[in-house]
C-alpha cells in the first residue's frame, strides 16, 4: 500500500513538471510580428471579441501579434494586483490602469516601469499631448518621485456625457420652461409632484453619491465618496487654487439646505439611500414613478424604448446654475491607461515593445481606427466629413453602440485618444447639440483638482484623518438630508465634531503639499 | 402506523405544514422569479410587471446567450473541472482517509493533527499563489484540479465514515487472504456509497461554484462559467463609478442576467435529487464517531 501511494505521488509530481516544461516552450517560439501579451478589462455590456475589426486591422497594419488576456471587469483589479505583486506571470502590458491606490505604492516599489523615463520611445503619445495642449494635466499624474508610470488616455475636450435628465414631454404638458437654476428645478419638481401626488419626482441611480458628484460643483463644493479630489471632505477653490474645508463651509450648508427642502416636501426619492440599481431605476423612470434624474446620456434610450407611456420623452439638459455657477462633475483630461509591469523591461526587445504600443494606441492612424473603424469599411470621408456606412446609420442600436459591439470601436479600454469632435460624429444630433451648448457655456466641466504630493508618511496621516471624517460626514449628511438633525440648530455641533476629528489638520496637510 | 386525529394533533400538524409551506415558498419564489424574468419580455421586466409568472413569454434572452463569445467554452471548462476535479478528489481522499481511519497505525494521530491544523490555518493568498506558480501550474488546468483536491472537512467526513464500518468485516477478509488494497477496493468502497456520494457532491458543488481560484490561476480561455456569470451579474453594477469618459453605463437587460443565472446553476441543482437518497444517510454517518 505504501509503495502504491508513493508511486502515485511520483506520477503527480512528474505530471506537474511536464506541464511546467510545456508552458515554457510555448513562450519561446516567437518570430515574425512582435508578440505582446496584454490584460484587457472586459465588460459584460461590451463583451470582447478577438475578431473585432479594430483588433484585426491594428494587428495587420502595424505587424503586431496582440494576445489579449480577457478578464471580467469585476475581478480585473484583483488579477492585476496579483500579477504586479508576484512579478512572475505578469503580461507585457496591462490596459485600463491608473496610478492610484495600490498601484501607486506598487509603482514606487518598482513593480511598474516609470514610462516617463522612456519619453523618446513614445513620440506619438508626446505629439498628442502637445497637440491637445494638456501637458499640465499629464504632469499631474507624476508621483512624488517626479515620474509618471502610465500612458494615460488623452482627451482634448471632456464630454458632457451625463447630467440632468428629465421628462421633456411633461415640461411641455405643464407649460414649464427648461430649468436653468436649482430654484427653477424646485419649481418644476413641485409641479410634477402636484400632478402626480404619489410620485417621487426626483430619483437617482446607484445611490446619493451620484447625485452629489453631479450637483455639488454648482454649489462650489465636491464632497463624499465620489468627491473630485478624492479627499471626501475637502473641496478645491478654483480661483484661489487651494483647498478649503468644504464639508463645514457655508457652500455645503446651502447645498444640504436645498436638498433637505426637496426631501422634506417629498420631491426627492427616499429610496435612493439604499442604492437603486439599474433595473429599478429604469422601472421608476419608465413607469412615471419618477420624472427627473441625474444619469448618463447612454442610459436614456433603453428607458424610453421600454416605457409604455404615450409621448414619453427623456432629455438631457445642461448643468443647472447654483451659487457657485453652472458646473457638472469635474473631469480629467486624462483617463485610465497603459502600464508596463517591471518584468517587461527585461525583454530584450523592450524598446520595440514600448514603441509599438505607442504606435498602435497613440498614432493618428491608430487613434482613428480605435474611434471610427476602418475607412471604406465602416465610414467614408465625404467633403472632409466623416460619413458612416448606411448599415451603421440605420442600425437600431445607434452608430456608437453598433460600432462598439460589432467592431470594437470606442471601448475605453483600447481607445486612448479622444477627440471630442470626432466622437460626436458617432452620436445623434441631440447629444452633439447639448455638448456644443455646454462647451459654449464655458467652464461647466472643471478639471479635477491637483492632488497633493504626499510621501508615504503624509499619505498615511491623511488617510487616517480621512476615514473618521468621512464616516462622520456621511452620518451627519444623512441626518441633515432627512431632517433627523436640524441644519440650523445642530450645525455648530457638526462643525465642532468635524474640527475635533481634525478637518483643519487635513486641510493644512493638503494645502502644504500642493 | 396509526394516527390519532385528536384536536391538538390536527392543530399541531396544521401549524407544522403552514411553516413548511412558508419555508418552501421562501426557497422557491426567488428561483421562480428568476426563471420567469428570464422568460419574459424585457420591456415587461423594466415596467415591473413580472412576478412568478412570465409576462410576454420570450426565449430571446436564451437565444442571446448563445451568441455570446466564449460562453460555451466556459461552460465546457466548468464541466471539465467538475468531473475531473471530483474524480481526482475522491480518488486521493479515499486513499488518504482510509489509513487515517485506523487508529492503531503508528503516526496516525500526528498526521490527523496536521490535517486538522490545516483546516484552521492556511498560508494565505499570495504564498499559495507563489506555491502554485513555482510548481509550474499557473495557466494550466491542473492549477484548479490539484491544489484543491483534498478538502479537510470532506476528508474528516470520509475518515469518520470509514471508521463506522465494523472492523470485524476487515478482520474476516484478512483471514480469508485479502491484502489491504483488496480490502479497500472490494469491501470498504462498496460499503461506502453514501459517504462517497456525499463527499462527491460537496466536491462537485465546490468545483462548479468556484470562480476565484480560476481567476487568479488560469488564463481567460480556461475560465469557468461562474466567472462569466459573475461578470454578467456583477460587472454592470461596478459601472457609473469612475465618471470616466464614454459612460459605458448602460446596463444589461435583466432577462439576460436571469437567463445566464438559470443556465449556469440549473445543472448542479438537478444533480441533487439523484444524490439525495445517499445524502441524508451520508451526512449523518460521520456524526456518530466524531
Amino acid at each position: 500500500m505504501k509503495k502504491k501511494l508513493f508511486s502515485l505521488l511520483l506520477v503527480v509530481a512528474l505530471c506537474s513538471v511536464l506541464f511546467a516544461a510545456g508552458a515554457k516552450e510555448e513562450a519561446a517560439a516567437a518570430e515574425g510580428p512582435l508578440k505582446i501579451t496584454m490584460y484587457y478589462s472586459d465588460n459584460s455590456t461590451l463583451p470582447f471579441k478577438s475578431d473585432w475589426l479594430t483588433v484585426k486591422t491594428i494587428e495587420e497594419k502595424f505587424n503586431v501579434d496582440l494576445e489579449f488576456e480577457v478578464i471580467p471587469i469585476a475581478d480585473y483589479q484583483t488579477k492585476v494586483s496579483l500579477a504586479l505583486n508576484t512579478y512572475s506571470n505578469a503580461p507585457d502590458v496591462i490596459l485600463y490602469q491608473s496610478i492610484t491606490g495600490e498601484n501607486q505604492s506598487l509603482a514606487l516599489n518598482g513593480a511598474i516601469v516609470p514610462i516617463s523615463d522612456y519619453a523618446e520611445w513614445t513620440p506619438n503619445f508626446n505629439a498628442r499631448v502637445a497637440e491637445f495642449g494638456i501637458q499640465d494635466a499629464v504632469d499631474v499624474l507624476n508621483l512624488e518621485d517626479g515620474k509618471r508610470y502610465n500612458l494615460p488616455g488623452l482627451f482634448d475636450v471632456p464630454f458632457y456625457d451625463g447630467g440632468l435628465i428629465l421628462r421633456k414631454d411633461l415640461l411641455e404638458k405643464y407649460g414649464l420652461d427648461v430649468p436653468k437654476t436649482f430654484d427653477d428645478l424646485y419649481e418644476v419638481l413641485k409641479v410634477f409632484k402636484a400632478n402626480n401626488p404619489s410620485s417621487y419626482p426626483f430619483t437617482i441611480l446607484a445611490g446619493p453619491r451620484v447625485l452629489y458628484r453631479f450637483t455639488m460643483p454648482s454649489f462650489g463644493i465636491s464632497l463624499g465618496k465620489n468627491s473630485s479630489s478624492g479627499s471626501y471632505v475637502l473641496s478645491y477653490d478654483y480661483e484661489k487654487k487651494e483647498y478649503f474645508a468644504g464639508a463645514i463651509s457655508e457652500e455645503y450648508k446651502a447645498y444640504i439646505t436645498y436638498f433637505h427642502k426637496l426631501y422634506a416636501e417629498g420631491l426627492l426619492d427616499p429610496e435612493m439611500a439604499d442604492p437603486i440599481d439599474g433595473t429599478k431605476w429604469s422601472q421608476k423612470m419608465a413607469t412615471g414613478a419618477s420624472m427627473v434624474t441625474y444619469a448618463y446620456y447612454d442610459q436614456i434610450g433603453g428607458v424610453a424604448a421600454a416605457s409604455k407611456i404615450d409621448g414619453f420623452e427623456l432629455m438631457m439638459y445642461p448643468s443647472l446654475a447654483g451659487p457657485g455657477g453652472a458646473h457638472n462633475q469635474p473631469k480629467s483630461k486624462t483617463g485610465a491607461g497603459i502600464i508596463f509591469p517591471a518584468k517587461t523591461a527585461e525583454r530584450k526587445d523592450f524598446e520595440q515593445v514600448v514603441r509599438k504600443i505607442d504606435e498602435i494606441f497613440f498614432s493618428e492612424e491608430a487613434a482613428k481606427i480605435w474611434c471610427l473603424g476602418v475607412e471604406g469599411v465602416t465610414y467614408d470621408i465625404v467633403n472632409g466629413e466623416v460619413k458612416f456606412k448606411d448599415s451603421l446609420v440605420n442600425d437600431e442600436r445607434g452608430i456608437y453602440k453598433a460600432l462598439q459591439q460589432d467592431a470594437g470601436c470606442g471601448s475605453d479600454v483600447t481607445q486612448m485618444v479622444w477627440v471630442n469632435k470626432r466622437e460626436m460624429t458617432k452620436y445623434d444630433e441631440t447629444y452633439a447639440a447639448i455638448n456644443a451648448e455646454v462647451e459654449a457655456m464655458g467652464d461647466v466641466i472643471q478639471l479635477i483638482p491637483p492632488k497633493p504630493k504626499f510621501d508615504d508618511l503624509e499619505a498615511e496621516e491623511a488617510g487616517s484623518l480621512q476615514t473618521p471624517l468621512a464616516d462622520a460626514w456621511e452620518r451627519w449628511n444623512d441626518a441633515f438630508l432627512t431632517g433627523a438633525k436640524s441644519i440650523e440648530k445642530d450645525w455648530d455641533a457638526y462643525v465642532k465634531e468635524m474640527k475635533t476629528l481634525g478637518i483643519e489638520k487635513m486641510l493644512k496637510l493638503y494645502n502644504d503639499n500642493l | 402506523m396509526r394516527e390519532y386525529n385528536t384536536k391538538s394533533n390536527i392543530a399541531f400538524k396544521t401549524v407544522v405544514y403552514a411553516i413548511m409551506v412558508l419555508v418552501l415558498l421562501v426557497c422557491l419564489i426567488p428561483f421562480l422569479y428568476i426563471i420567469s424574468l428570464s422568460l419574459s419580455d424585457p420591456i415587461a421586466v423594466v415596467n415591473g410587471e413580472v412576478f412568478v409568472v412570465p409576462v410576454g413569454f420570450s426565449v430571446e434572452a436564451y437565444k442571446q446567450i448563445f451568441t455570446y463569445p466564449n460562453f460555451f467554452n466556459a461552460y465546457l471548462n466548468t464541466i471539465i473541472y467538475t468531473v475531473f476535479g471530483t474524480a481526482i478528489s475522491l480518488f486521493v481522499m479515499t486513499l488518504f482517509a482510509y489509513p487515517l481511519s485506523k487508529p492503531h497505525l503508528r503516526g496516525q494521530s500526528i498526521i490527523m493533527k496536521l490535517v486538522v491544523f490545516s483546516m484552521f490555518f492556511s498560508g494565505g493568498l499570495i504564498p499559495n499563489y507563489l506555491l502554485v506558480s513555482r510548481l509550474g501550474l499557473i495557466n494550466t488546468r491542473f492549477a484548479i484540479l490539484l491544489p484543491f483536491c483534498i478538502n479537510t472537512f470532506n476528508l474528516i467526513l470520509l475518515i469518520n465514515f470509514f471508521k463506522s464500518i465494523p472492523n470485524d468485516i476487515e478482520e474476516a477478509a484478512i483471514i480469508d487472504g485479502l491484502g489491504y488494497g483488496g480490502i479497500l477496493t472490494k469491501i470498504i468502497l462498496p460499503l461506502s456509497g453514501a459517504g462517497l456520494a456525499t463527499v462527491g457532491l460537496y466536491t462537485a458543488v465546490f468545483f462548479w461554484n468556484d470562480w476565484f481560484n480560476s481567476l487568479i490561476y488560469l488564463k481567460s480561455s480556461q475560465f469557468p462559467v461562474m466567472l462569466y456569470l459573475r461578470n454578467i451579474v456583477n460587472g454592470t453594477t461596478q459601472l457609473n463609478n469612475g465618471g470616466g469618459s464614454s459612460a459605458e453605463a448602460a446596463s444589461l437587460s435583466m432577462s439576460i442576467k436571469a437567463a445566464v443565472i438559470i443556465v449556469s446553476t440549473l445543472p448542479i441543482i438537478l444533480v441533487y435529487p439523484f444524490v439525495q437518497r445517499y445524502f441524508v444517510k451520508g451526512v449523518m454517518v460521520g456524526s456518530v464517531k466524531g
